[in-house]
């Protein structure tokens, strides 16, 4: 579970007023002044060391996914060969590289291949968390008064509750339903996976779009779109949103991290992604065993998807630290 | 002050309640619950010790003969997958466990994760900010079950320096609770740093540097107990999670804490261990949080000025 | 600066406090530890059916026979004189005088009367071994209804007599048992848990308002009052379960260990790392990896695999209809014989067992019952597989369903379930899901056949090829594949009442004939047995069936 802070330092709160306000004006002003950041991208070390890693490394496994998938190729993810189990990386063919599984299986085909599916579901955990956030944290932040509250109240009792045992249960509630609604499990079982991670990851974000919203929400030209009748959709895509896009973008960058982190223990739990589908942190717990054992260890098999997981996660967290920073000018001026 | 402790108290039990209702539901609308139409599904024992001592076996008893229970006795009633068991015998016995783990991995987390942050804020840009925040990164970008069976294999297996599991001496702590801390550590390091920027930000640091004080004081005494605030925010949530124990960390290590068998009970639709834990948990969160609130005021004596003025 | 280090301070002292609390140290050494094959669900025998359980159940309790150390063969425990009159119906069993309970009490017929009559009115899972004697199975079903009539409300019914059932005693220390048909085996019959004496005394106080039901508290320390070499000391949850020699046992110069010490291990490796670190002297089930890693480097003088009493399988549902109500592919015996025929067992315990199990084509492990002639059962034959596919009108594969494969999330089990999808692809051209789930509710899938094909196992009980055939009896409520063939039923009845050893183990032959040709089931292989023992540990016997008695373990040390 993520544990999460509960005053971000981003949001609006009545403890911190006296210190913040003037902070979020500045704040603001300068976001929206600076908002073709974009050419300073190149001063932020982070940043493009962080994204050049990821691109590489999803675009190899996308670009390897005709030979991953083709159940002819060397590389298919699942070609169990029955002489070639557990052997450690050789040079002398390609799909040696990695060595293989205890089924025979070329792990470099499954790491390529659960690479994609772990990028995956990471996204597309993201892209709930963010949605469902967003229009949580909009909605409470704009409303005001009792719907904040209420809202607000309901973010407070779910963080009260463990992380592992929603995800656990709304993954078992929904899965059944769902597989008899697609006919087909495998599909169900993967829909299901990043459902229930991003529907347990938006907490934070609401948090944060909320104390956005709230310190937007007095600024003179909201309150003049609200006096002149502009209708409240309207306000929220073409004022509000694009200066949330900063907020929005660092939390969904690190949030990507977290929903692969947490596939990858529902995997070490038995209920993760459901074989013989790959995903990093699926081909990680399987590999435990093995590579850890004090006899004669596999090495391989742990080595190749957790370098690839740190690495990913590594470059997401770097690049969300680094588009934080970037949307902080004032924190050029901290130096001792 | 005392009023608003008040009002905070007071909302425990209402929140309470609603942690109680969601978690019922929930676990109710799984499938393979234990009331459902299945007659294996709850052994005869089990059944019957439901029936007989709580004469719970529908939901409508669940709601309300079942809270009561909990409220007058402190009875969590029997658990459903470990017949026998009652889920305070078992809450008895792995709750101090886990929570001594947990303690020393929020110990841990708050040294690491603080030097780390502070580093990483004074040296902003340079090669230290980026190595230190690196290291603490590494921790949180493998998943659990990997940085613990590591941790095992390179000082237990190799190096022989502790014991690699099991519970009874005090060197059994050490690496399991650093297991655990390394999600903490990281998001400490992380909050320090971007809180240390804040700070550091200010003009009165740069006063102090002026006025020729020496850099390591101005950045300890000075900058760090102001942005030590949100990480004393977080010291809440974290200490709750640490506490109530962390599955894998248990797991690996054979720990007899309360995570694996919390999960354990999610697994098996384990209804009244479930709902025990999630009480527990909610509750320590619950409190915790109350008292970084209260703490408040002893680390930053604006805020209760700022309460009082409201 | 000081006000900053009172927050770590706190938290370092809290920790201290809270390690000082939670430890269980307990003091004494014990004189034999071990690792148990999971962790113990039900010491009441009643309600029991894990082999870990079963294991302690062997050291607290004694039966009229009991198990040699070394064979594991039945012997006269509790009873000292055991005659059988002509027709081997009737069995006259006398309780030793010196037969005691831990507290003191004396073993009487009584306590056996209380249990076995306890099996019959709350029925547990091994219900069905008492039905061999006369009048039970009559007598259990008479009461389920007349429990059932009270619930509704009306207790016009009266209770049914039990004076129905064979089961008699002569006096304090005389029992006789009538059975409707010669069991040959009734003494391994009469050493396994279920026939077990329970003290009622010690339970009343647990007995719930209904009158036949004792909450599950009194198996536990101090509560416990059992009659066999040990007494249950000291059991916390999940950590460890302290056994202490009885002073009351009627045998117990010959116990060995007087501290039995069961300790707790869930993760394969964390069992591994805890023998190592010298907290445990038998590890009974090595995790398989570790045990195949060792063997493939040559070897370790205290690891022992051997064959098991058991079979890994697959079962398939026959039923007309799938759980989801679409028509059933598998009732049709020509597609199951297809499915059987076209599984190549050597990958499975090449690369997935790694222990040398044994592959097998038969349901009842052969070569384990002196007379017993295993049938050679199907062979793997794709292209007679292919053949009997078309011929069920699925040529190639063809229109046939797509049906998924369900194995809890344990073990080897995900492995096996990978092979055989991709066998069953590649062979005959069919598509099958996978579908893992936890133990708990695969056990409940499994048992209400919410499955189409299912991985299974099975362990015999006693030394009978009955352990094993009558899980498939039309009746029988362990069918999980809910087959059912006549004249299966037929032959089992007919062994039943055969009197003759050697006439009788070939009509069961021919009843497993029938049951691998009909392929209801797809046996993969003979499990096996892995021990860690160290060296200084001696009494442990390498048992097909797994089973030990502690009271001739000793660690010379």
């Amino acid at each position: 579970m993520k544990p999460e802070i509960r005053n971000s330092n981003d949001e609006s709160n009545s403890k911190f007023k006296i210190r913040n306000k003037g902070r979020f004006i500045i704040r603001i002003s300068n976001l929206i002044r600076h908002s073709n950041f974009e050419f300073r991208i190149f001063k932020h070390l982070r940043i493009s060391i962080g994204g050049g890693i990821l691109a590489l490394l999803l675009g190899i496994c996308v670009i390897s996914l005709p030979w991953t998938l083709r159940s002819s190729s060397d590389f298919y993810f699942d070609r169990q060969r029955a002489d070639s189990a557990l052997l450690s990386p050789q040079t002398h063919s390609p799909w040696l590289w990695f060595g293989t599984s205890m089924l025979g299986q070329s792990l470099l085909g499954q790491c390529l291949a659960g690479g994609v599916i772990s990028l995956t579901i990471g996204l597309a955990a993201a892209a709930i968390s963010v949605a469902l956030g967003v229009s949580v944290g909009l909605v409470a932040g704009y409303r005001g008064g009792w719907v904040d509250s209420l809202l607000m109240r309901i973010v407070d009792v779910l963080y009260a509750l463990p992380y592992i045992l929603l995800v656990i249960l709304f993954k078992i509630a929904l899965e059944s339903g769902l597989g008899k609604a697609l006919h087909s499990s495998a599909g169900a079982n993967l829909v299901v996976l990043f459902l229930s991670i991003g529907l347990v990851s938006w907490l934070t974000m609401a948090r944060v779009i909320r104390g956005q919203v709230l310190s937007l929400r007095t600024l003179p030209f909201v309150e003049a779109a609200r006096a002149a009748g502009v209708p409240g959709y309207r306000i929220f895509l073409r004022h509000l949103l694009p200066n949330l896009i900063g907020p929005i973008t660092v939390y969904a960058t690190l949030t990507v991290p977290q929903a692969i982190l947490q596939e990858s223990l529902l995997s070490f739990l038995g209920i993760g992604i459901q074989k013989p589908l790959p995903t990093w942190g699926s081909l990680a717990s399987d590999g435990l065993g093995l590579a850890l054992a004090p006899v004669a260890s596999c090495w391989w098999l742990l080595l190749f998807p957790c370098t690839l997981l740190g690495v990913t996660l590594v470059a997401l967290n770097f690049v969300g630290d680094g588009l934080r920073d970037a949307f902080d000018p004032k924190r050029e001026g901290a130096k001792v | 002050m005392a009023r608003f402790i008040a009002w905070r108290i007071a909302q425990l039990p209402v929140i309470l309640a609603v942690v109680y209702l969601i978690t019922f539901g929930l676990v109710w609308v799984a499938p393979g619950s234990p009331y459902e139409n299945n007659d294996r599904a709850l052994s005869e024992a089990a059944k019957n010790d439901l029936k007989l001592r709580f004469h719970a076996q529908s939901w409508e008893q669940f709601l309300t003969y079942y809270p009561w229970q909990i409220v007058r006795h402190g009875d969590f009633g029997p658990s459903l997958s470990y017949e026998g068991w009652s889920v305070n015998d078992i809450l008895r016995s792995s709750l101090p466990v886990s929570m001594a783990l947990g303690l020393v991995a929020v110990f841990i987390a708050l040294i690491g994760g603080s030097a780390a942050g502070v580093t990483a804020a004074v040296r902003r840009g340079g090669l230290l900010d980026v190595l230190s925040l690196g290291m603490a990164l590494v921790g949180v970008s493998l998943p659990a079950f990997v940085v613990a069976g590591l941790l095992i294999v390179i000082f237990s297996d190799w190096l022989h320096w502790l014991p690699g599991g099991g519970w009874g001496e005090l060197r059994q702590i050490v690496l399991p609770a650093l297991a655990l801390a390394m999600m903490p550590m990281a998001y400490i390091a992380r909050l320090t740093r971007s809180s240390m920027l804040d700070t550091l930000g200010n003009d009165y640091i740069r006063t102090a540097r002026a006025k020729g004080l020496p850099r390591w004081t101005v950045v300890w005494k000075h900058a760090f107990r102001n942005a030590f605030l949100p990480v004393f925010t977080y010291l809440g949530p974290a200490t709750a999670y640490a506490m109530t124990g962390s599955f894998v960390v248990e797991t690996v290590f054979n720990i007899p804490g309360l995570g694996q068998h919390f999960v354990n009970g999610v697994k098996n639709r384990d209804q009244t261990l479930i709902l025990g834990t999630v009480l527990v948990y909610a509750a320590f969160l619950l409190t915790l949080n109350l008292l970084v609130d209260i703490g408040y005021a002893v680390v930053d004596p604006r805020i209760e000025v700022e309460a009082r003025q409201q | 600066m000081m006000r900053l280090l009172t927050i770590p301070v706190m938290l370092a002292g809290l920790a201290a406090a809270a390690v000082y609390w939670s430890n269980d140290a307990g003091g004494r050494r014990p004189d034999f530890a071990f690792i148990n094959r999971g962790d113990n669900k039900c010491l009441d025998p009643n309600g029991m059916s894990w082999m870990q359980d079963i294991r302690v159940a062997y050291a607290l309790w004694e039966g009229l026979y009991t198990l040699d150390p070394v064979t594991l063969t039945p012997v006269l425990g509790c009873a000292d004189r055991a005659t059988v009159d002509s027709t081997r119906t009737v069995w006259t069993l006398h309780i030793r005088p010196e037969a005691r309970w831990t507290n003191g009490d004396r073993v009487k017929a009584g306590d056996f009367l209380f249990e076995w009559r306890r099996f019959l009115e709350t029925p547990g899972e091994y219900t069905y071994l008492h039905y061999y004697v006369r009048g039970a199975k009559q007598y259990a079903s008479e009461f389920a209804d007349y429990v059932a009539a009270k619930e509704k409300g009306g207790t016009t019914r009266p209770a049914p007599d039990f004076s129905i059932v064979g089961e008699k005693a002569l006096d304090e220390r005389t029992l006789v048992v009538t059975l409707s048909d010669p069991v040959p085996f009734f003494p391994a019959l009469l050493a396994f848990p279920p026939f077990f004496p329970m003290h009622e005394a010690s339970m009343r106080p647990f007995r719930e308002s209904d009158g036949l039901h004792y909450r599950l508290d009194f198996t536990r320390p101090p509560n416990l009052v059992s009659n066999g070499p040990y007494r249950l000391a000291q059991w916390s949850f999940k950590r460890r379960l302290r056994m202490v020699a009885s002073d009351y046992y009627w045998n117990r110069a010959n116990v060995k260990s007087r501290v039995v010490d069961q300790v707790y291990a869930d993760d394969g490796l964390a069992a591994y790392r805890t023998y190592e670190r010298g907290e445990a002297d038998w590890l009974s089930d090595v995790d398989a990896n570790l045990a195949a890693q060792i063997l493939a480097k040559g070897g370790r003088d205290d690891l022992h695999v051997f064959p098991a009493f058991g079979t890994y399988f697959y079962t398939l549902n026959c039923l007309p209809n799938l759980p989801d109500g679409r028509e059933n592919p598998l009732a049709d015996v020509c597609v199951r014989k297809a499915l059987a025929m076209s599984i190549d067992r050597d990958p499975i315990v090449r690369n997935v067992g790694r222990l040398g199990q044994p592959p097998s084509r038969t349901y009842i492990p052969p070569n384990v019952f002196e007379g017993y002639s295993s049938p050679p059962g199907l062979a793997y034959d794709p292209e007679q597989a292919r053949k009997l596919l078309a011929q069920a009108g699925y040529r190639n594969g063809q229109g046939f369903p797509n049906l998924t494969i369900l194995y809890n999330t344990d073990g080897i089990h995900a492995d096996v379930a990978q092979i055989m999808r991709r066998q069953w692809l590649n062979n005959l051209n069919i598509q099958m899901d996978l579908q893992g789930v936890e133990v708990k509710v695969f056990g409940q899938m499994l048992h209400t056949q919410q499955y189409a094909v299912a991985r299974a196992s099975w362990y015999g009980d006693y030394a009978d090829p009955t352990t094993f055939s009558d899980k498939y009896k039309s009746d029988s409520d362990d069918n999980d594949a809910k087959w059912s063939n006549a004249e299966y039923d037929r032959l089992c009845a007919e062994a039943q009442r055969e009197t003759d050893q050697g006439r009788r183990l070939r009509l069961l032959g021919r009843a497993e004939n029938i049951l691998l040709n009909e392929a209801p089931i797809i046996p993969l292989f003979t499990y096996v047995n892995a021990y860690m023992i160290r060296p200084q540990a001696k009494g442990i016997p390498l048992a097909a069936n797994a089973m030990l008695m502690f009271n001739s373990v000793q660690v010379v040390r």
